[in-house]
């Protein structure tokens, strides 16, 4: 569907609005997913999250549809702005599936009681960071492993054996702990 | 494919998912509705930022700013350096001031330091072309066309040149006997020579004269601007010529030759046979002469570097066109203007490249380098 928006949005600039309105509202909650677990921080999520939408809006006219899915080019800034964000603050990105500081109004109850589920985000904090980004990149932004391979600049193929690598690695993780 | 277990796995993953608050997400889409206006707090809040980074991550910034200034700084002392030594080449009033006399080989060169002014006040500005040569390289000329240091890193002293000029002046055919009686009173009074002359009577065009004058190098300023005010100046031409080497090295074989000759007298006093002193005679005979060209070949380039060559013509009529004195302007010059604005163009494109190329490299070296090394601190961040 962004592939067709996108070719709109070569058309004309008014077309670039529109197919940037579309991106933004069908991306919105998966950035934020995302910039969330990497800063564990909900101010600085919003902020980034924020910040990474504007930068996008400011170059939808450079992007190239020829080199990428539309959503890979807005994770891959959002990725930059929250890795700026963690570099700045000087901290070490640790993703988490239960940001300490995040709002639990935004979480599901259930999770946050289900002793499994909490048993899952152990498991995760036990992962690689690069591990931790994959499986946020596809569970939490909901991106198919093509759009993950473009967000990471890597091969699809060797996303999706990294992506697979990590998911036996949380498994085991999770077994370990139960 | 995905078994039970790893969907109950991706369900516990996406559950564990962050959602956006209502207030957060409504201030967004009012945002994106209002095509993501600048916020007013982002100055301030990437001036907290640059405050946030710590002083060693300004270094690098800090020295490409620095590198920027220097490259800048080098620029503009280049140029006022090229614009001060083409002032010294065109022979300005100022720089033979300060200039110290030439010395020639063995013998001083007087110039007076007001000679280029005078010159320049007695020559028309029209026409007269002054230039400097120098058959050991124009970058080594220690005289200018007023006799005036202009190149070179310091005054070279002992050096041996020739000077010469050419001067062309317009007159009416009524006053070229008048102008030319006025050239053999400057050459007398500055003690020069007239080595040839010729005078024309006739139409403007057909009447004129031509001198070749032997004038001393010391008076040479001062004659060119007694001669140049003897009527209008059409063109003049300067040129010099470094003879030292020459004059060197016939110096040098000279008192080889001296000693030669000494050594063959010390030889002919010890020689005891006829024959041996005959022997010794003909080679001391032999040297003589070799001796006697030498001397010959050094006082004719003394006598080069003393004297200086004037040829001086009285032209009457209308100026040759190729002058800048007189002719209507046509389509030649227009071509030649053309032809001097593209040079000039070409020569100012030319520095400007040069000054801005150091600077565009360092500025995409500095961009590169600052790119790398973001890119390896967001890797670094995630590691």
């Amino acid at each position: 569907m962004e592939q067709t928006l996108i070719a709109e949005a070569k058309d004309a600039p008014r077309a670039a609005d529109l197919a940037f309105d579309r991106l933004y509202r069908s991306s919105r909650d998966d950035v934020y997913a995302y910039v969330a677990s990497l800063l564990r921080d909900t101010p600085a999520a919003e902020e980034v999250t924020a910040t990474a939408f504007e930068r996008a809006y400011r170059k939808r006219h450079r992007f190239d549809p020829e080199r990428g899915e539309p959503r890979a080019w807005l994770f891959g800034i959002a990725r930059n702005a929250a890795l700026d964000e963690l570099r700045r603050r000087g901290r070490q990105a640790e993703l988490t599936a239960e940001p300490a500081d995040l709002d639990n109004a935004g979480l599901d109850e259930g999770a946050v009681h289900s002793e499994r589920r909490l048993a899952v985000s152990a498991a995760l904090e036990r992962l690689e960071p690069g591990e931790r980004e994959l499986i946020a990149l596809k569970f939490f932004a909901g991106l198919d492993n093509r759009e993950i391979a473009g967000v990471l600049g890597i091969g699809e193929s060797n996303a999706g054996t990294k992506l697979h690598r990590a998911m036996t690695k949380l498994r085991e993780a999770c077994n370990g702990d139960a | 494919m995905e078994t039970p277990r790893d969907d109950r796995l991706a369900e516990d993953l996406r559950a564990l998912r962050a959602t956006p608050r209502p207030e957060f997400a409504a201030e967004l889409d009012e945002r994106a509705a209002a095509g993501f206006p600048r916020r007013s707090g982002l100055p301030r809040f990437s001036l907290e930022r640059l405050r946030a980074i710590p002083p060693r991550r300004l270094l690098i910034p800090a020295g490409g700013v620095a590198m920027l200034a220097i490259a800048l700084v080098t620029a503009v002392v280049a140029i006022n350096g090229t614009e001060n030594r083409d002032l010294g080449v065109t022979a300005s009033p100022g720089a033979a001031q300060e200039s110290k006399p030439p010395l020639t080989f063995g013998k001083a060169v007087p110039v007076k330091p007001e000679t280029a002014g005078a010159e320049s006040a007695a020559a028309p500005s029209n026409g007269m072309e002054t230039e400097a040569s120098s058959a050991a390289g124009a970058a080594n000329l220690n005289f200018d066309s007023s006799g005036g240091y202009t190149r070179g890193s310091a005054p070279v002293r002992n050096r041996a040149v020739e000077r010469s000029a050419t001067l062309v002046l317009g007159a009416a055919p009524a006053d070229v006997a008048d102008d030319s009686a006025e050239i053999f009173e400057v050459v007398r009074a500055h003690d020069g020579i007239v080595m040839r002359s010729s005078t024309r009577e006739g139409e403007p065009g057909r009447a004129g004269a031509r001198f070749a004058l032997l004038i001393p190098s010391a008076k040479l300023g001062d004659a060119l601007a007694d001669l140049s005010a003897i009527d209008e100046v059409r063109s003049r031409h300067e040129a010099t010529a470094d003879i030292t080497a020459p004059t060197v090295n016939v110096n040098e074989q000279l008192q080889d030759s001296n000693a030669r000759i000494d050594s063959l007298l010390g030889q002919l006093e010890a020689s005891e046979t006829e024959s041996e002193r005959e022997a010794v005679e003909a080679e001391l005979t032999q040297e003589r002469r070799h001796r006697a060209l030498l001397r010959s070949q050094l006082q004719h380039l003394q006598r080069r570097a003393d004297y200086s060559r004037v040829l001086v013509q009285i032209e009457t009529g209308a100026a040759e066109e190729s002058t800048d004195s007189g002719g209507a302007w046509g389509v030649g010059d227009a071509l030649d203007d053309a032809g001097q604005i593209l040079a000039v163009a070409a020569a100012v494109t030319v520095v400007a490249l040069a000054i801005l190329g150091p600077i565009v490299l360092i500025a995409l070296l500095a961009w590169l380098t600052h790119r790398a090394w973001v890119r390896r601190e967001r890797r670094r961040v995630l590691s």
